[in-house]
């Protein structure tokens, strides 16, 4: 009879049927989700001493229409970076959608024909970095550096260089929808951001397709000789980072009520850091987006607090630049110690490529 | 035996600046074992390529089941039923081993991935073939034997009728490998037929029936196995007969050079003591997992010691990282060329300079570009590497080359002892003979030489003494003209009372 790592023989393990909570601690990359998880509620209650008002209900509201954009472009990069690319166009996207959406609304577009058109818009910069990326063989960094700067472009051209007038009372029911108005008793934002999250989470969690992003992300020669199309799907991933981008772009100009051409800037990196914080791996194959949630609450959270605690912007920058650190270095440190667990205990090697060398 | 399912002729294939294959027919039964064999870069791996659809052919025409096809794909290689189980392990490593087999072709109930039938038919597939591993283990987790074994798994999980074998054994243990032959055994029944290539040559008697032989991109001979030796088998792969497969030289041995006392490294390494003398090569001998490769790695400061202490002429010197060995002139020729040896995306010239700028450059850093195509030049020369010139990528190269670029950047710099691990794993015969002519050299001239090796012929052609190690300490040490493969098998198979439940490596 032969040992698992549990523990348990395998046989053992069949036999009695695994609790759910185990089920759902053994899924992958649940660790780490529930580490963050944890310094999320930490956040939240030092928040909530500091500053009473932090936990009302109408900030707590406040907050979590906040965290929406964050975690909008957090889901769109996570699909990306699973499959071990990134998206740096996100924050371009959420302009050019800005910018795209408002413009034609100003100019008497139906605000919903111009919703549709935005949309179409942002997919096709989605294909573009997908085909570039999986076609062409462009690395994704440089790929998407490209549309980057064209999205931002076409954000700037749109308007001829100019942020657009108000919407308008036409756009009212838009901007309703996208951003003022509520819906048993929650923001609407918060609705759609929830509705993308479960279609998108279910996607990539139950579908074949899902499975193929971590595969591509994990060993792409691999899936290719398993019969995996690695350029569809590869595509589908940044047309959904695209997708996400839009919404944002849209929620934006419901925001404001009108389309600025800076909109958006440095979203990409925010969606980065959110994907992190949460789990996912930028080197592909690894995360959940449910870790994505937790990671754009902390970003949120961070900056809803700190703000309400009185720090400037620069130290909210600086305290959010080392927690992003901090999450990556606490995971490395963990996969180091469960490594050095498993050397002692006898028996295998560890393959993670974590260097535990001094140099 | 039964017809012909695969029938390959005058198959052509060209990468920029070589031609892989020229003109080669190839034919496989349904119910055989056919051992393909030929030295590295003699295009055994690429004319299998071409046959489960991921090289392309330039020319020649292919019938599969008797029907022509033109144009192969993966995805339609597969569905034809060819598998084929690649060298390099081609798995995701954050996937289970549940969903690694079913990738590219998961089980789909209303559009949802059905996990749980996955897992029990991968269980099936598993327990089918004795293979004890969880499917739900993610494969990041295992070992490289049972990652080989789930790499089997999925390709016989398809129910190929063709199925390729790429050096399936070079990771497993001898219990894990005779399990294979019964597999591919009770495949050969059911009428599959069955692409065996492999290097180990005194594995072929257990399953091939018919051997076919490339040389340089050429069709060579086919034979019966029964009707030939493994001496006319070599002598048809390299061209020429090969009389002394072991190269030994004599050599005086003289004083001390290298001492190593009590060395801990973690549980790989314990208490590991011994010395090295000018004049001979002392052989590390030991089953997979021995810790043979953990040793080397902490005596050269790549992984932390623990303990011990470490001599070069009788002097202590203190390695704590792998700068303070080169310094001191003791090197590491490592096991994994590709990933450990070799920088593989930079040039030849690059990498047999990249240990020695300190020699070539100037006080302020810039490299003497003089010097450096001098010291590249003097070590292709000595070494004869084999290459059109020093600016070729290192990955270009042949594993016998790449092998002799990696000891021709160390005894660019006079280093004292050179401790080779695993130096002829994956490489061609002749190419072994010129590694084993290389340590002999090293041998005459008084470099000491530690040789780490699994395969025990040439422990015991090669080596003037021998340690012998099983669970990260040294059970025995051996003279050469004691030795023999049983004896060496006997003190390699000493584990620990505490650890016996671990299966072990047995190398057939």
């Amino acid at each position: 009879m032969k040992l698992n790592k549990n523990g348990v023989t395998w046989e053992m393990e069949k036999g009695k049927k695994q609790s759910k909570l185990k089920r759902i601690m053994a899924k992958r990359g649940m660790g780490q989700v529930i580490t963050v998880t944890i310094g999320l509620v930490a956040l939240v209650i030092v928040f909530g001493f500091l500053n009473p008002y932090f936990l009302t209900g109408r900030n707590i509201s406040n907050l979590l229409r906040q965290i929406a954009p964050t975690l909008l472009t957090g889901i769109g990069q996570s699909y990306v970076l699973i499959t071990g690319n990134i998206d740096l166009s996100i924050g371009s996207v959420v302009g050019m959608s800005c910018m795209i959406s408002a413009t034609l609304m100003t100019k008497g577009v139906n605000p919903w024909v111009a919703v549709i058109i935005t949309y179409l818009a942002a997919l096709f910069m989605g294909l573009l970095n997908g085909k570039l990326i999986s076609k062409a063989k462009l690395p994704a960094f440089i790929a998407t550096l490209g549309t980057m700067t064209i999205a931002r472009g076409i954000a700037q051209i749109v308007n001829n260089n100019y942020n657009t007038d108000s919407i308008g009372e036409a756009a009212e029911g838009f901007m309703e929808f996208f951003y003022y108005g509520k819906t048993l008793g929650l923001f609407n934002t918060i609705w759609i951001t929830m509705f993308i999250w479960l279609i998108f989470n279910f996607l990539l969690s139950r579908t074949r397709t899902g499975r193929h992003l971590y595969a591509v992300g994990s060993n792409i020669h691999a899936s290719h000789l398993s019969g995996v199309n690695i350029s569809s799907t590869i595509t589908k991933a940044y047309m959904v980072s695209a997708f996400c981008s839009a919404t944002v772009g849209l929620i934006t100009t419901a925001t404001s009520g009108m389309g600025t051409m800076d909109a958006g800037n440095g979203y990409e990196l925010y969606a980065v850091a959110a994907s992190v914080i949460g789990g996912v791996s930028t080197l592909g194959g690894q995360g959940i987006l449910l870790g994505t949630v937790i990671g754009a609450s902390i970003w949120g959270v961070l900056q809803n607090g700190l703000q309400f605690a009185g720090a400037p912007v620069a130290i909210r920058n600086i305290v959010i630049g080392i927690i992003v650190i901090i999450t990556v270095l606490l995971d490395i440190l963990v996969r180091l110690n469960k490594k050095a667990g498993k050397a002692k205990t006898g028996a295998e090697k560890s393959h993670f490529p974590v260097l535990k060398h001094k140099f | 035996m039964g017809n012909y399912i695969v029938e390959l002729e005058n198959i052509s294939k060209s990468f920029p600046g070589v031609k892989a294959l020229d003109q080669v027919s190839f034919t496989l039964k349904s119910g055989e074992v056919l051992g393909l064999l030929g030295e590295n870069g003699a295009g055994k791996s690429t004319l299998m390529k071409i046959l489960s659809g991921v090289y392309i052919k330039d020319g020649g025409s292919m019938e599969i089941f008797g029907k022509k096809v033109d144009f192969l794909t993966p995805v339609t290689a597969q569905k034809m039923g060819i598998a084929i189980i690649n060298q390099e392990l081609n798995l995701c490593d954050h996937l289970t081993v549940a969903q690694n087999i079913f990738l590219g072709r998961e089980l789909i109930t209303n559009g949802i991935l059905s996990d749980k039938h996955m897992n029990a038919e991968a269980h099936k597939i598993l327990e089918k073939f004795q293979i004890d591993i969880n499917p739900e283990t993610v494969v990041g987790d295992l070992p490289v034997s049972k990652k080989q074994l789930v790499e089997i798994a999925k390709a016989l999980s398809t129910d190929a009728k063709i199925l390729i074998m790429d050096e399936p054994t070079s990771a497993l243990t001898s219990k894990e490998i005779n399990n294979l032959f019964a597999i591919i055994k009770r495949l050969k029944a059911q009428g599959c037929g069955i692409v065996y290539i492999s290097h180990r040559l005194e594995e072929l008697q257990y399953i091939v029936d018919r051997v076919m032989i490339l040389r340089d991109g050429k069709y060579i001979t086919t034979m019966d196995f029964k009707a030939t030796t493994l001496s006319e088998i070599i002598s048809y792969m390299v061209g020429r007969e090969i009389t002394e497969k072991f190269p030994r030289v004599e050599e005086k041995v003289g004083e001390e050079i290298f001492e190593v006392r009590n060395l801990n490294a973690g549980r790989m390494v314990r208490n590991i003591s011994f010395s090295l003398y000018k004049g001979e090569i002392l052989g590390i001998a030991g089953l997979m997992g021995a810790g043979r490769t953990e040793t080397t790695r902490a005596i050269f400061g790549a992984d932390p010691k623990e303990s011990g202490q470490i001599f070069i002429d009788g002097e202590e010197v203190r390695i704590r990282r792998p700068m303070d060995a080169i310094k001191a002139g003791l090197v590491l020729v490592p096991e994994d060329r590709a990933k450990n040896g070799l920088c593989t995306k930079l040039s030849v010239k690059e990498n047999i300079t990249l240990p020695n700028l300190d020699i070539i450059a100037s006080k302020l850093g810039l490299v003497n570009r003089k010097k450096e195509e001098k010291i590249t030049e003097t070590s292709i020369k000595n070494f004869d590497i084999k290459l059109a010139n020093a600016e070729v990528l290192a990955d270009s190269l042949s594993g016998g080359n790449q092998q002799k670029v990696i000891v021709s950047k160390w005894l660019a710099r006079n280093s004292k002892v050179i401790m080779f691990d695993e130096p002829t794993r994956g490489i061609d015969v002749a190419s072994k003979v010129e590694i084993y002519q290389i340590m002999n050299d090293l041998k005459s001239k008084g470099i000491g030489v530690l040789f780490v090796s699994s395969e025990l012929p040439e422990i015991l052609g090669i080596s003037d003494r021998i340690l012998v190690m099983a669970d990260g300490k040294i059970t025995k040490e051996l003279d050469v003209k004691d030795a023999t493969q049983d004896l060496i098998l006997e003190y390699a198979t000493k584990f620990d009372k505490k650890l016996d439940s671990r299966q072990e490596a047995i190398e057939a």
